[in-house]
């Protein structure tokens, strides 16, 4: 009876032994699924961003054949000089057959607004130029570019596409004297926002969001580590602290435009500092992200297993001792990342920064924490808005910058934790 | 109290008005005599507490961890060079006891310690005693073995720089290599200073652990279950080593292994339920218990 | 050691920043309409490149947002101009007032034409505003003729009007917080809710109720709120033949590849319609200035200037390249005039 009874269990220990292999390779697959499809969405993504955004890496010049005549060029005023005047005369001089308002416009259309700016700057920098004839590569229009790189199909009818079938002729005829070429288009990394998308560069956002990323690391950091230090190892356990505790909580997931409007009120119109400017974003991104550092450190300081704590103590250590030479080393990696994370959402905000005026046209490069600027998400959100077909490219080519910063950022945390990473 | 009436009769109702060492004394003498052991209910701690010339007393130690009453009047003397057992079931409190005695309970939140414990005759838990240097005075050896992430050297290293026990870097090293060649470890690791205290094996980091103890040079050593994480030839060699350091160290040792306590110490205590049940010498208590709860722990009907 | 100095730098900063933030302000501080935003900051742009004077900072914070900020004061901390896609309104002007902005300088820039456009894959739809009123109002007359309101029933074009092609109505468009939204209801849905007869009688008898008939878009997923970004919206006109989207005038133009503008009450939405008033749907774009900051910040006359110089808003100027319809000869002689001679705003 009993060897049967034991034969009967061994039996269905054995059925049910197939059922359980088979409920564990079930959940395997679904793991793997779920791995499968997040990445083919990331492939998507980045697929779709760097195939539109690529071509944003390159930009269409054309070689103008300028004379500088005394006449126009005043050499005692020559900042007020005519010089989109000179461009559109050297244009006139390649296509003397042009006639008619209409199709001059167009022809003075091939080039950009810029390429006057450009000859601007570089009469002003050396004068001994004027009276000599200059052959320069100016950027061609955004019109121009989108053509030559293929965004226009030539193959509609005329009405349907920006590039008119003259405007094709020219260019055509630009092609076989290899007066028009692409090249790599430094301008978009050297270049503040305009309203030209060939003029339009990602410098002034990146600058922007260095300096406002710069504040908020150098106050939510050291802040937020200390606040976790100090409610997780020497804050007494009582009604206040409970209280601090959900109240932090609670404000990790507080709307970021909340923040935004806190700002507002306590930065700028208390304590009046400027709109627009880094210092402000850097402090009201560290609001935000305090509260994203504190619980990841305090996560991080639990995790530090409290043998430490009472050796250190066992040997005579005072407790901040303790705490400085023995438990935050181990909790730094823990911290590092909570860190990381708050920063990486601080670097994809818009919300916040908008009641602060930092979602703004500026033009110039800001060079100090105190000028007015803007950040890479701000921008790509101007962009995106923008009517001008030229800034979708530019659109997904900041996206990808502000990837290539998202991807620095956190390479460099992780080699920081790797250092201070220890067994323990 | 009518419990007590019974067993040990008149002679101890009469001792009622007497101090709390007379009546100690006076009922052990009573007990040897009688060859009577005291009963199950009896709570009161019997045999000898006290020793001449002590390093430490405890007076009238109770330990509440919130409502519970964790340790209930406990008194006991740990003499110079001597080793103390600590023995008792789980959750008696005998652990709880080793750690008032460099006050590592501080740090335990809702934990409240009462009555009088000193150190060469001065209250411990005085207006004037400060805690940081307390612990160096009564160094701590935990459980398991918990090396500082650090290097072998850093680890002895760490308590001497804190306090400032080293001038400078020789002296510091005489320390390290002094400290680990009482702890049995200095042959083992002279060559490997700079690696990882962590990649020792368990029995060389409690070895380790002791070191760093030893590096401060304390007056009395408390060890918290040291072999309880080690297999039995590392435990041999920690045992040993205890026998070594009482020579120059008062140590305390909680440990749940009888043999161990019996191997080990001098005097052994006995913890039941919050009590300090019974304390003698180890042979003592182990041949001839007095105290019914330690009889029936050390012939193993429970623990 | 390291975060000691981390914190005693960060505290410098600070101090250091709030000590220049009173001082003086070197660049033109510019707020308002989104829909100026893109012909103000061509001018900008252009004003920053060929003068020594440093780039306006132009922040798109919509009409109202902008008056707000604008109406605050007096002072380096509070912006020279706001640029509104409508006129201030008398409880902004008394606000402006209050707060001891007492001189502004009005000037109207141009139009922007509001057009319903939608994919060039699909013929272009030829609609009377009464038609869109019909379609997108989210309570219309009863057909039987009786004067009472149903809920919009319609749901083909063909409905509402048996000329248009039977397809469903599917309408993108902007949300209530845009500009855009606001000029749309009041020149189209009012436009063609006023054609019916006791709806126009109703607006001297009870103002509200005619408001709310004719200012409430249907919420039944006909009018399909799109976002603030009309990029988006002229992709999803491409994708979708069938659908029509309301935006600015500047999207068309740029665009013009692929999509086309409907024809509204007979006329097409070209440049030359607005510009003469012919095509119905357009509002006159501002921008205000405060006066006390001219002289206070470096470069504002100038940027004024530039703003209403020919070679920016006229005929042939860099504005209309953008979309910005211009105003006639005489008008812009008159705001040229005004901008001269600071002309003060007075309600």
């Amino acid at each position: 009876m009993q060897k049967n009874n034991s034969v009967i269990g061994q039996e269905r220990i054995q059925k049910k032994l197939k059922q359980r292999y088979r409920a564990e390779k079930r959940f395997r697959r679904l793991g793997l699924f779920a791995v499968i499809t997040a990445l083919s969405f990331l492939a998507i993504l980045l697929i779709s961003i760097s195939s539109k955004g690529y071509t944003a890496f390159q930009q269409t010049y054309i070689k103008l054949e300028i004379p500088l005549s005394h006449e126009i060029l005043d050499v005692k005023n020559l900042a007020n000089a005519d010089y989109p005047g000179l461009v559109k005369a050297s244009l006139r001089q390649m296509f003397p057959d042009v006639k008619g308002r209409r199709d001059k416009r167009k022809l003075y259309g091939l080039v950009s607004t810029g390429a006057a700016f450009e000859l601007q700057d570089r009469i002003i920098e050396d004068p001994t130029l004027i009276g000599e004839k200059i052959s320069m590569w100016v950027p061609a229009s955004s019109d121009v570019d989108m053509f030559m790189k293929g965004q226009i199909p030539k193959n509609v009818s005329e009405n349907e596409r920006r590039i008119k079938d003259n405007e094709i002729e020219w260019i055509d005829w630009l092609q076989q004297e290899e007066r028009i070429e692409k090249r790599f288009n430094t301008v978009f990394f050297t270049a503040g926002d305009s309203r030209d998308p060939e003029l339009s560069g990602i410098r002034g956002a990146l600058s922007g969001s260095i300096f406002t990323l710069f504040i908020t690391l150098l106050l939510s950091f050291p802040i937020g580590a200390a606040t976790a230090v100090y409610l997780e190892e020497f804050a007494p356990k009582n009604k206040w602290t409970d209280l601090i505790e959900v109240n932090i909580n609670n404000l990790a997931a507080v709307p970021s435009i909340v923040f935004g409007l806190l700002g507002l009120a306590v930065f700028i119109n208390f304590f009046g500092l400027p709109r627009s400017v880094p210092l402000v974003g850097g402090l009201v991104l560290t609001l935000m992200t305090l509260p994203t550092i504190i619980i990841a450190g305090r996560a991080a300081l639990k995790a530090v297993p409290p043998s430490i704590r009472e050796a250190a103590l066992g040997v005579g250590a005072s407790p901040m001792q303790t705490v400085l030479h023995h438990v935050l080393p181990l909790a730094m990696p823990g911290m590092l990342t909570g860190t990381i994370i708050g920063m990486a959402q601080a670097l994809g905000e818009t919300a916040p920064l908008l009641m602060i005026g930092m979602v703004a046209f500026i033009v110039d490069v800001p060079g100090s924490f105190t000028d007015p600027s803007t950040v890479l998400p701000v921008q790509i959100f101007l962009w995106a808005d923008s009517p001008e077909r030229g800034f979708m490219e530019r659109t997904s080519a900041a996206i990808m910058v502000l990837l290539v910063f998202l991807i620095t950022m956190n390479a460099v945390a992780i080699f920081l934790r790797k250092r201070f990473e220890r067994r323990w | 109290m009518e419990s007590i009436m019974d067993i040990e009769g008149a002679t101890l109702a009469d001792n009622i008005s007497m101090t709390l060492e007379q009546q100690a004394m006076a009922s052990d003498q009573e007990a040897i005599k009688k060859k009577t052991i005291v009963s199950r209910e009896d709570r009161r701690t019997v045999g000898e507490i006290y020793t001449e010339d002590p390093r430490m007393t405890c007076r009238n130690v109770n330990v509440h961890y919130g409502d519970n009453h964790a340790i209930i009047d406990a008194n006991i003397d740990i003499g110079r060079n001597e080793v103390l057992a600590m023995i008792g079931p789980s959750g008696c409190g005998k652990s709880t006891f080793l750690r008032c005695l460099n006050r590592m309970n501080d740090t335990v939140e809702g934990c409240r310690v009462t009555g009088e414990i000193t150190l060469d005759g001065q209250d411990i838990h005085g207006k004037n005693i400060d805690v940081v240097p307390l612990r160096a005075q009564i160094g701590m050896v935990f459980q398991k073995p918990n090396p500082f992430p650090k290097s072998i050297f850093d680890n002895v290293a760490y308590g001497p720089k804190i306090h400032g026990l080293a001038s400078n870097k020789s002296d510091l090293e005489e320390i390290v290599e002094t400290s680990l060649q009482k702890a049995g470890l200095w042959e083992e690791v002279k060559d490997r200073l700079n690696l990882p205290g962590t990649g020792l094996s368990g029995g060389q980091q409690q070895r380790l652990c002791i070191a760093r103890a030893i590096a401060v040079s304390p007056e009395v050593i408390l060890m918290d279950e040291p072999c309880s994480a080690l297999d039995p030839i590392a435990t041999a060699r920690i045992e040993e080593l205890i026998a070594e350091l009482r020579k120059q160290y008062s140590i305390v040792i909680v440990t749940h292994s009888m043999q161990q306590a019996a191997r080990v110490s001098g005097r052994t205590a006995y913890f039941h339920l919050g009590d300090l049940i019974e304390v003698g010498e180890t042979e003592r208590v182990f041949t001839n218990p007095r105290h019914q709860l330690t009889e029936d722990y050390i012939t193993g009907r429970f623990g | 050691m390291l975060k000691k100095t981390a914190a005693l730098a960060a505290a410098a900063i600070i101090a250091v920043s709030a000590g220049t933030a009173s001082a003086a302000r070197d660049y033109i501080n510019i707020v308002g309409s989104s829909t100026v935003y893109p012909f103000a900051t061509v001018v900008a742009e252009q004003f920053g490149k060929t003068t020594h004077f440093k780039t306006p900072k132009i922040e798109s914070t919509g009409s109202g947002g902008g008056m707000k900020l604008f109406c605050a004061g007096v002072g380096v901390e509070h912006p020279d101009i706001t640029n509104a896609s409508r006129r201030i309104k008398k409880s902004e002007f008394d606000k402006c007032q209050g707060n001891g902005v007492t001189d502004i300088l009005e000037v109207k820039i141009g139009y922007d034409g509001i057009v319903l456009a939608n994919s060039k894959k699909s013929s272009p739809m030829k609609l009377s505003r009464k038609d869109i009123f019909l379609a997108l109002a989210k309570d219309i007359p009863d057909p039987s003729g009786a004067e009472k309101l149903i809920p919009n029933p319609h749901q083909t074009w063909h409905d509402v009007n048996p000329a248009l092609p039977n397809i469903k109505i599917e309408v993108l468009g902007p949300p209530p917080t845009s500009g855009t939204r606001d000029a749309f209801v009041e020149l189209v849905m009012e436009g063609g809710g006023k054609k019916i007869g006791w709806i126009k009688a109703m607006k001297k008898k009870d103002k509200k109720a005619y408001k709310r008939i004719c200012h409430t878009v249907r919420e039944d997923g006909a009018y399909i709120e799109a976002g603030e970004n009309d990029n988006l919206i002229v992709q999803k006109l491409n994708a979708n033949p069938n659908a029509i989207g309301i935006f600015g005038f500047s999207f068309l133009d740029q665009n013009s590849d692929v999509i086309q503008g409907s024809i509204v009450d007979g006329v097409e939405p070209t440049f030359e319609a607005i510009a003469d008033g012919q095509y119905p749907v357009s509002r006159p774009l501002y921008f205000y200035a405060k006066k006390a900051h001219i002289g206070m910040v470096p470069g504002l006359s100038e940027y004024l200037n530039e703003f209403s110089s020919e070679k920016a808003w006229g005929e042939e100027g860099y504005l209309t390249d953008r979309g910005m319809i211009p105003m006639p000869d005489s008008e812009r002689k008159q705001m040229r005039n005004d901008v001269k001679t600071l002309r003060n705003l007075e309600m």
